[in-house]
């Protein structure tokens, strides 16, 4: 689905931040970039997403390549749904007007029925959604800018750290509802995280960042056994993967 | 005193067109435009250089509508690689650039001196040409006003709002913000333009002295006091501005002033205006209506 070959990236005419890194995410599965800070994990994101252009390397969707094409075209014509880190929501608008948002490419009826069946998935947004956005908890707010991303029903959902400043129990509900969206709407989820342990939880398979490379990667479980990645998080530095 | 006054509310109608094209960019778009007086003078020159070349009166206008056209295209295509705030300066080096350039210039422009001769208005009606051409301006407003509330209830006015609220988020739904921001500058640098052909046709005279940068910060004055992202407001901003400024002569008289007194007062009015309204009512008299009636 996803598959990103070799990218290098940065940020004007800085140097890169990314230094050749390759991915691959598919249908069906959660993918998440972990990594300590200033690694390049919302880089990647936001390069696989259009913000930023590569300055090498390839971005394919479903093999056809989308590496130049920015956001605002990949959003429309290549199904991706991208919810931001901090900024989510629109916040003079009422919750219902930002879901809608979501679905402004659709039909009436189409967006009338994928509205219905997210109030019915999320009764805590359906019982506030003539509220303003800006009144909603963070918990809240990261629900209903998923909730915003899967009315467009895209095929490619990528989440920058989803649970950011959100209390465990929040983080919890948040990563839950992550789970539910790829075990019910066939999607490919890339997801950068910091709270790494949360993330495998529920990520099918994990990369690890290190100084803009992969340092290394493995499915999500045999991760969370891995003493190497322990030791990343607990600050000490290892080798990128060869 | 009768003439005064239609004198002064024609300079309103005229001021409150600018205003409003100031609001759809910095109002609703969150364009920050200190270069708007540009817009307005492409305008102003495409009205002398008809009237210089011996064309129709009517030539200036699409001669000025196409060079305001040009200059938006211009500050639209800096704004993809510019923030916001940068952009801001920018387009008020390049307003200042096309002042002194003008300035300096002869053969086209007059120069420091101008360009004077211009046909007025209804001038075969006098005594009483200037209640029509108070009623024209006046319509003039309320069309433009029309049209920027048109804009701003519509789909492309929620993208503009969006824009301006969270850009990076409005990318991430489908908005192509440099197509949002290049159609907002086309059509309120339409509007500008046309403020300015009128104003020239009714000064009779266009100069350099016109697109002087204070006379931008006069129009941003109007939309803060009106209330920005407010067409009413901005209106209301024009008109109170407009006779505010206008009556300082009388001021000076009344208290026996000396006669600098009216363009220090003035700049005054515009500076602490502006200051007293983003420190103590950011939202103007008017405060817009945030929230849509989108939605469920």
């Amino acid at each position: 689905m996803i598959e990103a070959t070799n990218i290098r990236a940065g940020y004007g005419d800085g140097a890169d931040i990314l230094t050749g890194i390759s991915l691959t995410a598919n249908r069906r599965e959660i993918v998440t970039i972990l990594g300590p800070n200033g690694c390049g994990k919302s880089t990647l994101l936001k390069t696989i997403a259009g913000y930023v252009r590569p300055r090498a390397g390839t971005i394919t969707f479903d093999g056809t390549d989308v590496a130049s094409v920015p956001i605002h075209e990949k959003v429309r014509h290549h199904k991706v749904g991208y919810v931001p880190q901090t900024d989510n929501v629109f916040g003079t608008l009422s919750v219902s007007e930002n879901i809608m948002l979501g679905a402004r490419l659709l039909g009436r009826q189409e967006k009338e029925k994928r509205f219905d069946a997210l109030m019915r998935q999320y009764p805590a947004l359906a019982s506030k959604k003539n509220r303003k956005a800006s009144a909603l908890s963070g918990g809240e707010r990261q629900i209903l800018s998923l909730s915003r991303a899967l009315m467009a029903g895209p095929e490619i959902l990528l989440l920058d750290e989803p649970s950011a400043g959100l209390s465990p129990l929040m983080m919890h509900e948040v990563f839950d509802a992550i789970a539910v969206i790829r075990d019910t709407e066939n999607l490919c989820i890339l997801m950068v995280e910091q709270n790494a342990f949360e993330a495998l939880g529920i990520a099918d398979r994990a990369y690890v960042l290190s100084l803009g490379q992969v340092a290394l990667t493995a499915s999500a479980r045999d991760l969370l056994d891995d003493p190497a990645m322990r030791k990343l998080y607990l600050g000490a530095e290892i080798e990128p993967a060869a | 005193m009768f003439d005064f006054f239609i004198h002064v509310a024609s300079i309103a109608c005229l001021y409150g067109v600018l205003a409003l094209s100031l609001n759809l960019q910095a109002g609703f778009t969150g364009l920050v435009n200190f270069g708007l007086i540009a817009l307005f003078g492409c305008g102003t020159y495409g009205a002398a250089l008809a009237s210089g070349m011996g064309w129709h009166p009517l030539a200036g206008l699409p001669a000025g509508l196409a060079m305001a056209a040009l200059l938006a295209l211009f500050y639209a295509r800096l704004g993809r690689k510019l923030s916001s705030d940068y952009w801001g300066i920018a387009t008020l080096s390049i307003a200042e650039i096309l002042r002194i350039s003008i300035t300096n210039e002869q053969a086209l422009t007059g120069g420091a001196q101008g360009i004077s001769g211009l046909p007025l208005l209804f001038a075969d009606l006098k005594p009483y040409d200037g209640v029509p051409r108070l009623a024209l301006y006046a319509l003039v407003l309320v069309l433009a006003w029309f049209i920027c509330q048109r804009i701003v209830k519509s789909a492309f006015g929620l993208a503009m709002k969006l824009m301006r609220e969270e850009p990076q988020l409005a990318r991430s739904l489908g908005y192509d913000l440099d197509a949002i921001r290049r159609t907002v500058m086309l059509i309120s640098g339409a509007i500008a333009a046309f403020a300015g052909f009128l104003y020239a046709h009714y000064l009779t005279f266009v100069g350099p002295d016109q697109l002087m940068s204070p006379e931008t910060f006069l129009i941003w004055s109007m939309v803060i006091i009106g209330g920005i992202g407010n067409n009413w407001g901005v209106v209301a901003g024009a008109i109170v501005m407009q006779f505010a400024m206008a009556y300082v002569p009388f001021v000076k008289d009344a208290l026996d002033l000396p006669t600098d007194f009216v363009a220090a007062a003035r700049l005054v009015i515009v500076g602490g205006g502006l200051l007293a309204f983003l420190l103590w009512r950011p939202k103007g008299l008017f405060p817009e209506k945030v929230g849509g009636s989108r939605g469920r």
